[in-house]
Parts: structure tokens; sequence; C-alpha cells
């Protein structure tokens, strides 16, 4: 069955409130209407949860949402996320791409690697999630076992931020076209230009755009060498 | 005057003759611990090898201060947490938490502080070790220690992604939590006076307004900061990372005798905001300045600092172990060179 514009509106309305008003049980009551009621389940993604954690992103920086709601909208955001994912087709981004995720060896904080990570779920990416703490040589092995065109390191200390050149310098030397993302609180896009890192981002929503851009990048490279072979 | 001098009569609110150069968060250098030939994952386990490596900053660049510990897990390794110091890591890494003491909601409530706290962990080494470098160097130079504040460390305690929803959800609960936190910093904070420290920063990094509002800064945070802050008996600072231009004069209202701020505070305005007689020590990058600067931003950002109004030209965070030798003398040299104008 399908449903009318007037219902589509609405189920999209509940899903992005929801992700606003941190109400897990608005978005899995949504995501549910959206499947029920013969919707695509992409749309229902990118026109309900991201719309509402877009609308979270420009909260945050307005200073009237903090860190805690922006946890508790990603939980809403979740909720629904694992309904709809089920019945996703081949996302349509133009891009397809896999992404080692990581917080470096020293540093226990993962709750910004958790936001970006949610965004690559968000955008259909598959995600390798090494936890936190990890291993530098961890990173390395792990990108080459997955050929994954992203590495995205995090850190939000200071003190462990210093273990990304030595990781960076390590993936490139053995794959230099994976690209490489850091992110955290102390670093900035000086350091990632002097790291060699191809992105960075200090927050969750820029990772996303960044990620995206670095992927499309990527293709194209590709693309021309098979052009030239 | 000499350095220890400098810094009591500025914490005392005396003149002095320039601004002082120290830190009350760690301030070891790969320098000095090479030259001392020691590990950087031993010295937190050593009394004698901490307080070497404490006092070294001081014996190579003329740094005003001497301070122990090295990493953050005191508190919570003495409330039972497991450490991790990377025993084998061939680089600096600092000890993290391996193992928290609360899982979920309802074991927050079932925390609590050992009997013989002072006695627990490392806080009998963190006393001899404080002995030692006041033994060494006590008479030239301000020895101190530091401690987490309570929101920092029931974050390590507990998972910091819970402990910040429920912040949100279950204030009450963080609330009690937070208080018999206080009450654990209180009793380490007092054994370090009593081994002999002339001062204690209270780092509660984990509470900046980067990641909550000034709102609950004050409803939640504030209030188990000024218990702690009403029962220390020496010289305090109250240290706060991020965006803290909103919350200067919650820091004040907790009590310390001086606030820390970073980089990300614009120091002149808080001088307007707090006065001309308020203890503001910061504010520069130990990074991106100290460590990857060369020696020409290190002095424009030690004249910045100053310029602002600076009490103290002081690091936003602990120096970095790789801090390279001739930067340290630049900053050393521009303070005590510039430090004395204003």
């Amino acid at each position: 069955m399908m449903i009318d514009e007037a219902k589509k509106k609405e189920i999209l309305d509940k899903l992005k409130n929801g992700v606003i008003q941190y109400d897990e049980d608005a978005c899995k009551e949504g995501a549910q209407e959206a499947i029920g009621g013969g919707m695509d389940a992409n749309e229902a993604i990118f026109d309900g949860l991201v719309a509402g954690m877009e609308e979270v992103g420009r909260l945050f920086e307005a200073q009237e949402y903090f860190v805690p709601e922006i946890l508790m909208c990603a939980d809403a955001l979740y909720a629904g996320l694992d309904i709809l994912k089920p019945h996703c087709k081949q996302m349509d981004l133009g891009v397809k791409g896999s992404v080692v995720i990581g917080t470096v060896e020293g540093d226990v904080h993962d709750i910004g690697k958790n936001l970006v990570k949610m965004m690559f779920d968000v955008a259909g990416f598959h995600v390798y999630d090494l936890g936190r703490d990890v291993p530098l040589d961890k990173f390395v092995e792990e990108q080459l076992r997955t050929d994954s065109e992203l590495v995205c390191l995090s850190a939000m200390m200071t003190t462990s931020m210093i273990g990304m050149p030595k990781v960076i310098e390590k993936i490139k030397e053995k794959n230099p076209e994976c690209l490489i993302m850091i992110g955290g609180a102390p670093t900035s896009k000086e350091l990632a230009d002097k790291w060699g890192a191809d992105g960075y981002a200090a927050d969750a929503s820029n990772a996303l755009k960044e990620a995206i851009k670095m992927v499309s990048f990527l293709k194209k490279l590709r693309d021309e060498k098979m052009q030239k072979q | 005057m000499n350095s220890r001098e400098r810094v009591m009569k500025l914490f005392k609110g005396e003149q002095i003759d320039r601004v002082p150069c120290f830190s009350g968060m760690g301030n070891v250098t790969e320098e000095g611990i090479k030259q001392l030939g020691y590990k950087f994952a031993d010295i937190h386990l050593d009394a004698k090898m901490m307080a070497d490596t404490a006092a070294s900053t001081y014996k190579l660049f003329g740094f005003e201060s001497g301070v122990v510990p090295v990493d953050l897990c005191v508190e919570a390794e003495a409330l039972g947490c497991e450490i991790n110091v990377y025993p084998h890591a061939e680089g600096i890494l600092y000890p993290t938490i391996k193992k928290k003491l609360v899982h979920n909601e309802a074991e927050m409530e079932h925390v609590k502080i050992p009997s013989d706290l002072a006695s627990k962990g490392r806080i009998p080494l963190l006393r001899e070790a404080i002995k030692l470098l006041k033994a060494a160097m006590g008479n030239e130079v301000a020895v101190g220690s530091y401690v987490l504040g309570p929101f920092t460390l029931a974050g390590q305690i507990m998972e910091l992604n819970d402990l910040l929803k429920l912040s949100f959800k279950k204030a009450d609960k963080v609330a009690k939590l937070l208080d018999l936190m206080a009450d654990a910093i209180t009793i380490v904070a007092k054994e370090y006076e009593k081994a002999g420290v002339d001062f204690i920063t209270v780092r509660e990094m984990g509470a900046t307004t980067d990641v909550l509002s000034p709102r609950v800064f004050k409803s939640l945070i504030l209030p188990p900061l000024q218990k702690i802050m009403k029962q220390l008996k020496n010289y305090s600072v109250l240290h706060i990372c991020g965006k803290t231009n909103d919350i200067v004069t919650f820091m004040m209202e907790a009590g310390p005798t001086a606030i820390s701020v970073e980089q990300k505070n614009d120091v002149a305005e808080s001088r307007k905001k707090l006065g001309k007689d308020a203890l503001i020590f910061g504010n520069y990058d130990p990074y991106n300045v100290l460590v990857s600067g060369d020696e020409e931003l290190v002095r424009t950002t030690m004249r910045k600092c100053i310029d602002d109004g600076v009490s103290a030209v002081w690091p936003g965070c602990d120096i970095w172990p790789t801090v390279p030798p001739r930067n340290m003398a630049a900053m050393m040299d521009e303070v005590i060179r510039y430090g004395g104008k204003k």
C-alpha cells in the first residue's frame, strides 16, 4: 500500500522531530510507519533522520544544545536507523566506501569517534570500528585487510594525538591512495597538512562532508587512471 | 626574589617584579627524562623517578614550579579502577583507565570511598614524591600537585557517554555521585597538602563549555567544586579547558585562589570581567606553540599572554614532553625580559 504525500510528510516530520527532541520512541514509530507505508527507506533516513541531525548540528553551533543532548539525539537516530537499514536499497550517493575508524592508543575517549561513525553508518559506508585505545599498527593492518578507502583517526587529548603522524606515515607508505582523516578537539587543519592527512574535522557534521568529498575525489582519481590504461 | 618567593607572593596578592612562568599541571620534558636515563612509563610508578623528573624542568630551563604526579589516573586508581601505563610503548603514552568502577546507571549508587583511601593505589607514592621534590628544590621553587575535578573523575570511573547523558536525564543521581567524588578528591588533596605542596590545581577538564552548557556547569559542577575548594588549606588553582569565557565568573565563585584557562579563552575579555586583582593564569597552546611552533612564535605568544593580562604565564594543558629545549629556553627568556614591563 502506498501512502499519500501528506502522510509521507507526517512520517518524515515524526522522524526529524524525533531526532531533534531525542525521542527514541517517536523515531521507532516513524520508521515502522515508513516501512509499513511502503516508503523508500533511504528517503526516510535522509529526509527524516538526517534532516533532524542537521538541525541538531545547528542547535549545537548556536549553543542551544551541548554534548549530552547530541548523544541523546544520536540514540534516537539509531533507534530509527536500525529499523530502516535492512530495507535500504543500494545507497545512491554516487560513492560507496568502507572506512576504518578508531581512537588512537593512549586515548579512551570515543564520543567524537562514535558520532563520526554514525554519520558513516547513515551514509551507507561499511564501517570497521576498531574502538578506542587502538594500537597504531592495528590501523595499518586493518586498512590492508579490508582495503578501505578511508581511515579515520580520532583523539580527544593532546597527549594522545601525537600517535597520529606515525599511523599516517605507515599507511601512506603501504597504500598511498588511502585517504586519511583526523579528528578530535586538539586537531587542526595545520596539523592535518603537516602530517599528510587528507582531511580534518573538529566535529561530526564536518566529518561526513569531508568524508564524502574525499571518497568522490578518490573515485575520480581511479577513473582517470582506468582511462589511461 | 627567587622563583618560589615570586610564585608565593603572587598567590598572596603581593607585589612582584614580573609575571612568573610556571604551571600546576604536568610539565616534564623528554629532555629531562633522557638526561636522567629514565623511561616515561616507569616514572609513574617510582617516587624517586617521579620527583627527579618533576625537578628537571626547573633545573634545565628555570621553569618556575615542580609538579607531581605526571598522569591523570591517581584518584581513579585509588578508588579501585585499573590503569594501563603502557609499559612497552616506544614513545610517550600517558596512563589511561583500563577497567572502570561503574558499568551502568544502577551501579552509580553503590560507589563507596574506601575508608583507607589515603593508603590506596599510588597515594603513598605521591606523598613520598612530594617530599623528595620538596627536599630537592623546595626552597628555590614552588612545589605543586594536582587532582581531578569531580566531573572529570566521575568520567573516569564510569563511561563518559553515560555520565553526560545522565547529567541531563538524571541530574540528581549525577549530583550525588559528584558530591561523593568531591569528598574523595578532598581526601587526596589533603594528603598532598600534608606532604608539603605549596599549591594544588584542580583540573576539571571534562566540564568544559565545549561539552556542557554554562547552566549545567552552574547547577551540577559548581557545588562540588566549591565543596573541595572550601576544604583546601593551601593556595588552589581551578583549571578548565575549552572556551571558558562564559563561565569564568562561576570558576571564581568556586573559590580557588586563581583560575587557569587555555588558549580558547580570550584573556583580555576575562580580565575585564573579573577585574584587575583576579588571578588568571594562562593561556598559551602547549602543543601548537611550544612544541611545533618556532622560537619567534613562542616569543610573540608569551608577549600576547602578558599583554592580554595574565597574572602568570602558564600553559593551557600539560606541557607536552617532546617540547624542543630551544623553545623552553625562548619561553623563559621572553617572560623574564618582557614580564616585568606590564
